[in-house]
């Protein structure tokens, strides 16, 4: 039995691979615990930052620096009435967050964290993620019906014929990416050789063929990798229903929304969903098209004393944190209210700055080098959402539905054709060259 | 459309100009919140706050002369003076003095009409209080003048 | 018109004489509540809807009455300047502006000339506070939700100006029958020149933000269009006015105070959507700014009060007297039986006429642009319902 738990440390593959039931479950345990952490980050680090871009401090009160506010928060709503419409469906209204949430969350088996860090590694791991996170979109038509009122059903049946649209460009860019995979050439603009490469569908497959290429795929073929990428990039802010297309669910519009009817902790399920929906999406940025987990310039500062110096990144992210959260509890103000808030800041910046050294520790080190790298860029997305809230005034529905369908489809399809007539030049040259020969 | 509009617009050059603008402003010494009731407010000298009754410093009486122009200024007839006439001195002395506070609009009207320099509007803002009785302020509490209300938490 | 609070009927019935079920029926009522997120305020509007596309309006205004005209007729004169403020309580000292203005031209006495250039100042930084303000709200309904707090930021320096001056930030008082209250306080001068100083980039800013951006573009312009001649036909005036074209400003039109000896343009716009009205804000808002810096190097000394009789017993007469407030005409019409009380007052509220103009912009729209519409009227209920 332990021998079964402890022989897959020393394997080289997911647990997946390895056919190990333990430790996928375990994987999954600390999946689970990552992105609701992210979620609970990026709650707070929401409400602060965009207070911040708006000249304001945010939640200060709560915690120190409003750090406990996220708490305090589901705390609040699982506290809260469960009210139901009376004439509202009552299994159907049960049933619809708990869909959004569970697809939500199912997304996260293939997303690699790192080499073998994916719960598994399905060789359609793009193709699963994109299907997955499409049936979340039966959760929002679900909650707009089941709430028995015509604000929630029009709002849900918007949010649905937006998500629905932008899911095409989505995967007219998704499919360039792949395309790009089958290349072997080496170098922003190498194609072919020999034979083309294998081209995959795996997460862990796309990253490692950016690995082989030596260039992540935004570099590739440029500018096409980065119209690409470019087109993803609105399209995911889209499917997630965020600022500048969060039309079906602003305040200030007469249809309020999907998840008008919900109160408490079924509410904060769609909330809690529609945040995992954003970690997802930009995992799949991140992987496709920046290089998943690989450290920046792994081609060109390549070496064992550039490898040495990258791997001090983590714990020195941790030590900065750390040392910010002390600057700032020197700066507490001095009233006695606050002795307790400045106390745990300076706890909770000990405990950093503890992490942050125990990262430079070289066993752990290495280890940590590709989780680091992946969360990194994906905090940098989450970043970009906030920032594009703070920033954008919001689409009409109208004006939504024809970006999506009158600039970034067709832009997505002449990608997409660009890339394949590139990737397969050399094969049409040799075609060319024979109907010449032959004429 | 010419070239260069084009190039603006595929290079999405006014919205990178909007988040220019919202990322400049993060940094922490643009901040302009005031976290009250840590950090109070600077008031002006004549801010228009609750009314005060002055008193002469030297001998602590009132130097309300009882002459009712403050209450007959107010246009919603929220004062209330009560005088009675001192036998000795032959001239009016108040008695009591309320002020509904609850109706006032701080318009100053009363501390223009006022002949002496009694009645003068300080800058007290706290004003909450926990009934509606509470809120008609009698003489005590209009001489004590401004209480800054401690919080402790 | 039945009233549709109470017919039980669909239009649909109505206008076709067939009876059906609320599927049958192509048409829907939609009821934009008093309390809603961005009606400035408590105003219902219903409006009938084909789908998305908005068939007619109708606004249904009174739930801030409290009876301001009817105050009137039993204060004095004096005693009434205070409630004036509250109308407008955006815009306070406009308010007070005109009333002082309209009793003074009953009395037939004018405010010393140093008065005169206190309330012009006071009044223009009045405007370009009203002007933030509804840039802010207008901006938060179409979905940017920081210049809001920019541009509450920027008024907080004038709201400071006035604190400094009369005592309070919003229901100002500033003006008496006569003149001014108060002296200048020490330092006015400066404050004003620093503040228009600090001002000026910060506009520049709210452009950089919006002006240019295309998804602002998108959401305004062809939005809620309103003509020339249609905008004089409702009685529409104020930025409104201007945008549709239409060259008509009472500083120039009809000066009152000193506006006669300041060298200022009036913006006009050309298609009168809701684009042009932005860009004909935020040029008065510069206006603005050139009118206070021309007005701040050059006020005479003098006195601030003019000789007014300590108990103000007008004629016996009417008056209508009308300035240009930041949302349009606002006007007072006093009509006084020679006692201490005015018999009546009568205030033209701009919001409340330029509301009316509601339902010609935002016929044919969807719904979204309802709520972009009804921002760029810039209504305050205060003023609609007084």
């Amino acid at each position: 039995m332990l021998e079964y738990i402890t022989n897959y440390l020393n394997s080289n593959l997911t647990p997946g691979q390895a056919g190990n039931i333990f430790w996928a479950v375990v994987y999954i345990l600390l999946i689970f615990a990552g992105v609701s952490a992210a979620v609970i980050l990026m709650n707070w680090g929401e409400r602060k930052a965009l207070a911040h871009m708006q000249v304001r401090l945010g939640p200060m009160r709560v915690g120190p620096h409003g750090l406990l506010q996220p708490f305090a928060d589901a705390l609040k709503l699982l506290l809260k009435e469960d009210i139901a419409p009376s004439e509202a469906d009552k299994m159907v209204f049960w049933v619809a967050p708990l869909i959004v949430v569970v697809t939500a969350f199912t997304t996260f088996i293939v997303v690699p964290f790192g080499q073998t860090h994916a719960v598994t590694d399905m060789n359609i791991g793009i193709l699963f993620m994109l299907g997955v996170s499409s049936l979340g979109v039966l959760g929002i038509v679900t909650a707009g019906w089941a709430s028995n009122s015509h604000f929630p059903l029009m709002g849900g049946l918007r949010s649905s014929a937006q998500m629905v649209s932008y899911e095409i460009a989505m995967g007219l860019a998704v499919i360039s990416a792949v395309l790009m995979t089958s290349f072997s050439g080496v170098g922003p603009f190498g194609v072919g050789g020999e034979g083309t490469g294998s081209g995959t569908l795996s997460m862990i497959g796309i990253v490692q063929a950016q690995q082989a290429q030596h260039v992540w795929f935004v570099f590739k073929l440029f500018p096409l990798g980065l119209i690409a990428f470019g087109i993803f990039a609105i399209a995911m802010v889209a499917e997630t229903n965020r600022a500048p297309f969060d039309l079906p669910e602003a305040e200030s519009e007469l249809v309020a929304g999907f998840h008008t009817e919900y109160s408490g902790f079924r509410w904060s399920l769609f909330f809690l969903a529609e945040y995992a929906a954003m970690v997802a999406v930009s995992s799949i940025a991140v992987t496709l098209w920046l290089g998943g987990w690989l450290r920046p310039f792994t081609y060109w500062l390549s070496g064992s004393g550039w490898d040495t110096a990258f791997s001090l990144f983590p714990g020195l992210t941790f030590l900065v944190l750390a040392g910010f959260t002390f600057f700032n509890t020197v700066r507490m103000p001095k009233h006695p209210a606050l002795k307790i808030q400045t106390v745990g800041l300076g706890v909770f910046g000990a405990i950093l700055g503890v992490v942050g050294l125990l990262l430079f520790v070289p066993g752990v080190r290495e280890r940590i080098q590709d989780i680091y790298w992946f969360s990194i860029k994906v905090a940098v997305f989450m970043y970009l959402y906030i920032w594009y809230r703070g920033t954008f005034p919001r689409y009409r529905f109208d004006q939504l539905m024809k970006l999506g369908w009158k600039v970034l489809l067709p832009v997505g399809f002449g990608v997409l054709i660009a890339t394949g007539l590139i990737g397969l030049s050399d094969q049409l040259l040799e075609w060319v060259k024979g109907v010449m020969h032959w004429a | 459309m010419g070239v260069a509009p084009l190039l603006r617009k595929v290079f999405m050059v006014d919205l990178l100009k909007g988040l220019s603008v919202t990322f400049r402003y993060q940094h922490p010494s643009q901040v302009c919140t005031e976290q009250y009731p840590l950090e109070r407010p600077q008031i002006a000298e004549r801010y228009r706050g609750l009314p005060r009754l002055n008193v002469n410093p030297e001998t602590g009486e009132t130097l309300c002369i009882a002459c009712n122009l403050c209450a007959s200024a107010c246009p919603e007839h929220l004062i209330v003076v009560e005088s009675e006439r001192n036998p000795v001195t032959k001239r009016k002395e108040m008695k009591r003095f309320t002020l509904d506070v609850s109706r006032c609009m701080f318009c100053g009207l009363c501390e223009e009409a006022c002949s002496t320099d009694c009645l003068e509007l300080s800058q007290d803002y706290e004003l909450a209080q926990y009934s509606r009785d509470g809120l008609i302020f009698d003489r005590a509490r209009l001489e004590s003048g401004p209480e800054n209300t401690v919080y402790s938490r | 018109m039945t009233d549709v609070t109470k017919s039980t009927t669909s239009f649909y019935e109505e206008d076709t004489g067939k009876t059906g079920t609320f599927l049958d029926a192509n048409e829907l009522i939609l009821n934009m509540g008093p309390q809603h997120p961005s009606t400035h305020g408590v105003l219902r509007v219903i409006l009938k809807l084909d789908g998305e596309k908005v068939l007619g309006t109708e606004c249904i205004i009174g739930y801030l009455h409290r009876g301001v005209e009817k105050i009137a007729e039993n204060r004095t004169y004096t005693m009434f300047n205070p409630y004036v403020d509250r109308m407008d309580y955006v815009a306070a000292v406009s308010n007070g502006l005109g009333y002082c203005e309209a009793v003074e031209k009953l009395l037939n006495i004018e405010a010393p000339p140093r008065a005169n250039y206190i309330r012009v100042i006071l009044t223009e930084l009045n405007r370009i506070a009203s002007h933030q303000l509804w840039l802010g709200t207008h901006a938060l309904d179409i979905g940017a939700i920081t210049p809001l707090f920019y541009t509450f930021r920027d008024r907080e320096e004038i709201l400071k100006i006035y604190e400094k001056f009369c005592g309070a930030r919003l229901t100002t008082h500033a003006f008496r029958i006569g003149g001014c209250s108060y002296e200048t306080y020490d330092g006015f001068e400066d404050n004003v020149k620093k503040f228009v100083k600090f001002v000026t980039p910060k506009i520049d800013e709210y452009e950089e933000l919006l002006t240019t951006n295309r998804i602002w573009v998108e959401r305004t312009k062809g939005v809620g269009i309103l003509s020339g001649p249609d905008a004089i036909a409702l009685g529409v005036t104020g930025p409104v006015l201007r945008a549709a074209g239409v060259k008509w400003d009472l500083r120039k039109a009809q000066p009152y105070a000193c506006y006669k000896e300041f060298d200022f343009e009036i913006p006009i716009g050309e298609n009168g959507d809701t684009y042009d009205r932005y860009l004909v804000r935020i040029a008065e808002m510069r206006q603005s700014l050139r009118i206070i810096s021309q007005a701040v190097e050059k006020i005479p000394d003098g006195p601030i009060m003019a000789k007014v009789p300590k108990v103000i017993k007008p004629p016996v007469g009417e008056i209508y007297h009308s300035i240009e407030a930041p949302k349009g005409e606002l006007g007072y019409f006093i009509v006084s039986d020679g006692s201490t009380q005015p018999y009546r007052v009568r205030v033209r509220p701009p919001s409340f006429v330029n509301l009316q103009a509601l339902d010609k912009m935002v016929r044919g729209m969807l719904v979204a642009d309802v709520v972009a519409v009804i921002g760029t009227l810039d209504i305050v209920l205060g003023e609609v319902d007084r």
